[in-house]
């Protein structure tokens, strides 16, 4: 089969005038300055809005009484695609199973939200959250205590009113 | 089963369109998991009797007038079974629907999950909504004693665990109380089965997360777990296990059936001592004894100068071996103890005080020998010494002053000063006792879940063993370090792997001659010569 070649038309150069581009964009930047409204955020004073599908680091959902709602069932470390959540289950003095360890290491997190669409106990999400800075690369491995405590709001991976995207 | 040819012997039959030859007396269930066609059920066990009343395995039988339970009706000539058509399937479902209504669901926190039948059926068949309003019957959980958890809501009433207790340890403790819907297994007395021998049997046979075990509640999932073929190496009796590791340590151990030595079953006292494979303070590195203590090396760097230092001369050699080592390490001992101008090997190992049978298959018995290698041990010319408990018999290595050699043993009843006499003190060994410490070269050697090779039980049966776990830094199998010396020694070529360390056996032991591991196989094989058994019977 034979390659079709699409000669290109270049403007030669000395031949061409570039004035009626520039002031083509010219007008686009005056339109901007006068125009009503700005399009600069002003963060950090001025938080900007995201979506509540946007899937941030993880939140730990907890009981009425402080204890995490996991039951330490060991899907989200199995269907996992970045293997970052560390899970070891046990059970507490009234007989629950509950997570000894639970670690997710938000280095390794692919933001993916798997485990939150397959936790039986709506227990992990992942959160609408994106200043996630620390000093320490250690820092980014959460603990149990740590999921717990994140206050920011958890993603809807899907909209209520519509959940199979019709 | 009659298998002597004779015509009426023979049945044939059509299952699924697919035509089956099976001898006369065989169920449909089991005729047509001859051909892998698997019919859901829950209450037979081919090691127990069939009550046939979980009604899951009811299958249409043409000219039948209703479905037939396939697990207790015998297969006839020319007999037409559909096991796929509306009917059985539409039973299926009904039969699985009134299974959840009363059962919790709790399958994030259920220990069988990941290998429930209950689990398995539902999700290939059932119904993906339960219909049912009523609330659910709850019992909670029960202690049922020994290593045994009861969870009565996830129960299906499949009984397997009550006929297990009558039929097989015979020894019942476990009934059905109540009826309909609030029918529950119990125990008789508050003990339950405490102290029943084999009463770990009832959790593998559960089909559901009814039984659960209390030594892996919460530990790990099923499908995480890895799963290899192992022999238990806790009593001579050499019972075909299921070794399931998950992050290199062995998790638990469960039986793998084989009918001739120990059906489907094996005892408490092997499945719960299994924690000695995970154990950490392990020999990373051979050890070179120097000036100031022992210090790690390479394994060059530990056989030269043995090579050298054996070439010397021929000094008395005597040798400990530990039953727990394979037939390929204990073997290559052998040889490389004749390449050293031949001297006695000795070996120690514990004894119980009585043996444990299954009454319901008493092939099946917690041997007297707490070691899985005794048998092969003697069969390669090795002696035992020292007392019933393992220790004791060694007052002629303490004194030794020739080459001493010591295979796997923990010589945890001996001082530090052990050996001291030695002109040369070889340790293999996978832990670091007290003992080693005047040992010239000490050799990492791995476990059995850790390396590939055989034992030989109490009746004589090869078995093979294959590796789980991945070994602690440069631990080797023992027969391959030992072999490299004993080739050196006699100028052969070492053996190129456990295989054909095998094969070198059999030219010691005439008992191990044309065996191959192709030809033991999972199920193992019996040794040649025939060998007495503990009654005095002789077998072939």
């Amino acid at each position: 089969m034979a390659a079709t070649v699409k000669v290109m038309r270049r403007p030669e150069a000395g031949k061409t005038s570039y004035l009626r581009a520039t002031l083509k964009g010219m007008q686009l930047t005056f339109k901007h300055l006068i125009r009503p409204g700005t399009v600069t955020v002003q963060y950090p004073e001025e938080e900007p809005e995201i979506s509540p599908r946007w899937r941030g680091t993880h939140v730990m959902e907890t009981h009425a009484d402080g204890r995490p709602k996991c039951v330490a069932c060991g899907l989200c470390p199995t269907v996992c695609p970045a293997n970052c959540i560390r899970l070891v289950g046990g059970e507490d003095d009234m007989g629950n199973r509950y997570p000894i360890v639970y670690e997710i290491d938000e280095f390794r997190c692919i933001f993916c939200g798997m485990c939150q669409e397959v936790c039986p106990v709506e227990a992990i999400h992942v959160g609408v959250h994106f200043e996630n800075a620390e000093y320490t690369r250690e820092r980014f491995v959460y603990d149990l205590d740590r999921l717990m405590e994140q206050d920011h709001p958890s993603t809807l991976l899907w909209d209520p009113s519509d959940p199979r995207s019709e | 089963m009659g298998e002597n040819g004779q015509k009426q012997d023979i049945v044939t039959l059509t299952i699924d369109g697919r035509e089956v030859t099976v001898p006369k007396g065989t169920t449909i269930l089991q005729a047509a998991e001859a051909v892998g066609n698997r019919i859901p059920h829950y209450c037979y066990h081919p090691g127990l009797s069939a009550p046939a009343q979980c009604r899951l395995c009811l299958v249409e039988v043409e000219g039948a007038p209703k479905l037939a339970p396939s697990c207790i009706t015998d297969v006839q000539d020319g007999q037409v079974v559909h096991t796929e058509s509306a009917s059985a399937k539409g039973m299926r479902q009904g039969v699985l629907e009134f299974y959840l209504a009363n059962h919790p669901l709790d399958c994030p926190i259920c220990d069988q999950s990941g290998e429930c039948k209950l689990q398995d059926y539902v999700f290939e068949e059932g119904r993906k909504h339960g219909r049912s309003r009523e609330p659910k019957r709850v019992f909670g959980r029960d202690d049922f004693g020994g290593d045994v958890l009861f969870y009565g809501d996830r129960c299906v009433m499949c009984t397997r665990c009550v006929r297990f207790m009558d039929e097989m340890a015979q020894d019942p403790r476990l009934t059905v109380v109540e009826r309909g819907n609030r029918s529950i297994i119990d125990t008789f007395f508050e003990e339950g089965v405490e102290g029943a021998p084999y009463a770990g049997n009832i959790v593998d046979i559960c089909p559901v997360g009814a039984l659960v075990s209390k030594d892996f509640l919460h530990k790990a999932r099923a499908w995480d777990l890895d799963h290899t073929p192992s022999v238990c190496p806790n009593c001579s009796q050499g019972c075909n296990i299921d070794l399931q590791t998950r992050d290199n340590l062995v998790q638990r151990l469960k039986p793998r059936p084989n009918l001739d030595v120990n059906q489907y079953w094996m005892c408490d006292y092997g499945r719960h001592r299994y924690e000695w494979m995970n154990r950490g303070d392990r020999i990373e590195a051979p050890l070179q004894r120097g000036a100031g203590g022992h210090e790690a090396t390479d394994w060059p760097g530990v056989l030269e100068p043995i090579f050298t230092r054996m070439a010397d001369g021929a000094a008395p050699v005597r040798a400990l071996a530990s039953p727990f080592a394979s037939n390929e390490a204990l073997a290559a001992l052998v040889y490389l103890v004749q390449g050293l101008g031949g001297g006695e090997i000795v070996f120690r190992s514990p004894r119980a005080d009585e043996e444990i049978p299954l009454p319901g298959f008493p092939k099946l018995t917690r041997r007297r020998d707490l070691v899985p290698n005794r048998r092969g041990a003697e069969l390669l010319g090795l002696s035992r010494v020292g007392e019933e408990d393992g220790t004791g018999g060694l007052e002629e290595l303490k004194d030794h002053s020739g080459t001493l050699i010591v295979l796997g043993d923990d010589l945890t009843d001996l001082e530090s000063d052990f050996g001291a006499h030695a002109s040369l003190y070889l340790y293999l060994g996978s832990h670091f006792p007290p003992a080693a410490a005047e040992a010239d070269v000490v050799m990492p050697i791995t476990t059995h879940a850790e390396e590939e090779g055989t034992f030989t039980n109490y009746e004589g049966r090869v078995q093979r063993f294959w590796p789980a776990l991945q070994g602690p830094g440069a631990a080797r199998p023992a027969w391959l370090p030992l072999s490299l010396l004993a080739a050196h020694l006699n100028g052969t070529t070492p053996p190129s792997g456990a295989d054909e360390a095998f094969v070198r056996a059999g030219e010691l032991a005439p008992e191990f001659q044309g065996l191959t591991y192709e030809s033991i196989g999972t199920r193992g094989a019996l040794v040649n010569e025939p060998v007495t058994l503990p009654g005095g019977k002789l077998r072939s």
